[in-house]
């Protein structure tokens, strides 16, 4: 199977930038995927979403989409992908339906016509349908000069779902949508996934969406930091732990202790205890002490993702709050 | 938003299929969106009806009562004539070069990304904001009226059907300009230099016959010079004052413009796309 995005040894250096913004980054997304780009701010992910859009050259590296390469097959390349762009590209002085009356034209789609009513039926039909699926259907035809930044974002997806790419980049799509919406539009990009086999390149700083990734990847100073399966990435830089509490704390702590197991208080003094295989069954098989508090916590992608960068500003020799904030 | 039914129609059933007529269809829908928003933004729309009414009533009128004796020929019809031409280039140029703004907003980044050539894009950018321009003619006209400037309405028609040359030759000039400058602010300031001093010094206003020294060599370097000949040798054609009004024969402004017209759209969308991507 050959992969839809395939990147190998990617390099974008800005004029009179100090170090390349991209540097030396490879990887393949295959059919179907759901690839989960994630980054702080400035590590190189609107770069390479703009390389990979066709709209910022490469300083070199090798890219192909669906097989095309980037730079002799621009055009092809762009017939088969759709963006929703992480600053909505909206023209303010047309209606939303003028917009992507104009985007279907670019696609050639259909042929443009001045007037809505003008427009095949098979237009008119699709757009009252995908501005029924995100809650446009009584706006698409208000000027867009009246829509608020959700509304901006929905007529986006609209627009990028008219040609049913075959790759979907998503840079921050549901940044201003309301959590009803936000939930909408993921179970659509779902049914899109199921139905056409889109493959999915998404960038977004809500990392319980990325939980739900095929792979994550994460880029950082320009560098891919880590890049595997959620459950990989989590394993690989976050213990599991269980955390225990007793009525006779003392006494749980020593056992631990005997046990040879390194038990470490949080704030309100439960203890929490790392543990090794597929679950904590093994361990608690060992614990004679009574239990007034067992949990077993398994850690989400947005924890791993923060250790990650955590390291990742140790080794560079930045602050921990700093990168903190970056993953903020 | 709460029922999500996944939309079932498939798209461009009955598509566009060969390359050039998506070209052609995009161009055209990029041209018709310039044509909305120039219908669509009543500020711009004042304005651009208001600036040939300022330099023709204002300016032209002075000129017509002060000097306009001295010259060989009717001054009103020759200026009226000189506004045309430049109310349509000038309007062209100013569209094109709005595409700096809107690189900077995030705009054009939909144009940029559909499967079109850079060319459609800049071509669309052109027509359409030359038939916008043309909505600045209802001022001009409206001046004829109030200025009692006397005119065969078939004189006027066979100018007004230069219109897509001197589009394309004002264009061409925006998308040169736009091939050197990336910062709107830039681009404003650009524009009005790029803009006023063609007024003056191409003899749209104010003849140029005369000219010699620094302002002649200037007038014979304004690409817009041969773009407002070229009207008045249509204009003129047949009439006893042509030798008189006119500076160059009609081949000459053609050919001129054409050459400029050529090299400003090469040099220019060259210019404009490596800096687009090449940042």
């Amino acid at each position: 199977m050959h992969p839809m995005i395939q990147v190998e040894d990617l390099v974008k250096r800005y004029r009179k930038a100090d170090r390349p913004a991209v540097d030396r980054i490879s990887f393949a997304v295959d059919p179907g995927e759901l690839f989960a780009f994630l980054g702080p701010n400035g590590a190189g992910k609107t770069t390479t979403i703009s390389i990979l859009t066709t709209t910022l050259a490469k300083t070199s590296g090798i890219v192909r989409i669906a097989g095309h390469d980037l730079d002799r097959q621009a055009t092809e390349v762009r017939r088969r992908i759709g963006i929703i762009f992480q600053n909505p590209s909206v023209d303010a002085h047309l209606s939303g339906e003028e917009n992507i009356r104009l985007h279907v034209a670019l696609y050639g789609l259909w042929g443009y016509r001045p007037l809505y009513r003008a427009m095949p039926a098979a237009y008119r039909t699709r757009i009252e349908e995908l501005a029924a699926v995100v809650g446009l259907a009584d706006e698409v035809f208000r000027p867009m000069r009246t829509y608020s930044g959700g509304m901006k974002r929905k007529l986006e997806i609209i627009r990028s779902l008219m040609h049913r790419p075959g790759v979907l980049f998503l840079d921050e799509p549901t940044s201003g949508l309301d959590p009803v919406s936000r939930a909408s539009l993921w179970q659509y990009l779902r049914g899109v996934r199921t139905d056409d086999d889109t493959t999915i390149f998404l960038t977004t700083h809500y990392l319980e969406e990325a939980e739900e990734a095929d792979r994550v990847c994460v880029i950082d100073h320009g560098r891919i930091a880590t890049i595997g399966t959620p459950a990989e990435l989590k394993a690989e830089l976050l213990e599991r732990t269980v955390v225990l509490d007793a009525a006779d704390r003392p006494a749980l702590a020593a056992e631990l202790r005997a046990l040879g197991l390194d038990a470490r208080p949080d704030d309100d003094g439960r203890l929490h205890v790392a543990y090794a295989g597929p679950t904590a069954q093994a361990l608690m098989a060992r614990i004679r002490t009574p239990l007034t508090v067992l949990r077993v916590h398994e850690p989400s992608l947005e924890e791993a993702y923060v250790e990650l960068l955590r390291t990742s500003a140790a080794r560079a020799g930045v602050a921990p709050q700093d990168a903190q904030e970056a993953a903020a | 938003m709460t029922t999500i039914a996944r939309a079932v129609t498939t798209p461009g059933e009955g598509g566009i299929g060969s390359r050039l007529g998506r070209e052609v269809n995009a161009t055209f829908a990029i041209a018709w969106r310039e044509v909305l928003r120039a219908i669509k933004s009543p500020s711009s729309l004042v304005f651009t009806v208001i600036f040939p009414v300022i330099f023709m009533g204002v300016l032209g009128g002075s000129i017509a009562q002060n000097l306009g004796s001295a010259l060989p020929y009717a001054y009103l019809p020759y200026m009226l004539i000189g506004m045309v031409a430049n109310t349509l280039y000038q309007g062209t140029i100013v569209g094109v070069t709005n595409l700096v703004e809107e690189r900077e907003n995030d705009l054009t980044a939909e144009l940029f990304v559909a499967p079109i050539s850079r060319y459609a894009v800049l071509l669309g950018k052109i027509v359409g904001s030359g038939l916008a321009s043309l909505i600045s003619l209802v001022g001009v006209v409206a001046m004829i009226v109030v200025m009692q400037i006397p005119m065969d309405l078939g004189d006027l028609l066979r100018v007004v059907a230069l219109a897509p040359i001197l589009a394309l030759a004002g264009g061409a000039l925006g998308v040169f300009f736009i091939g050197f400058v990336q910062d709107p602010k830039t681009a404003g300031a650009g524009v009005a230099l790029l803009v006023f001093p063609q007024i003056f010094l191409s003899g749209a206003l104010i003849p140029t016959a005369a000219s010699t020294g620094i302002l002649g060599v200037l007038a014979k370097l304004m690409p817009m010079t041969y773009s407002i000949d070229l009207a008045r040798n249509i204009f003129y054609a047949g009439k006893p004052e042509a030798a008189l009004a006119v500076l160059h024969p009609l081949w000459l402004d053609l050919a001129v413009t054409a050459a400029f017209f050529l090299a400003f759209t090469i040099v220019g969308t060259y210019l404009f796309v490596r800096t687009d991507r090449n940042r």
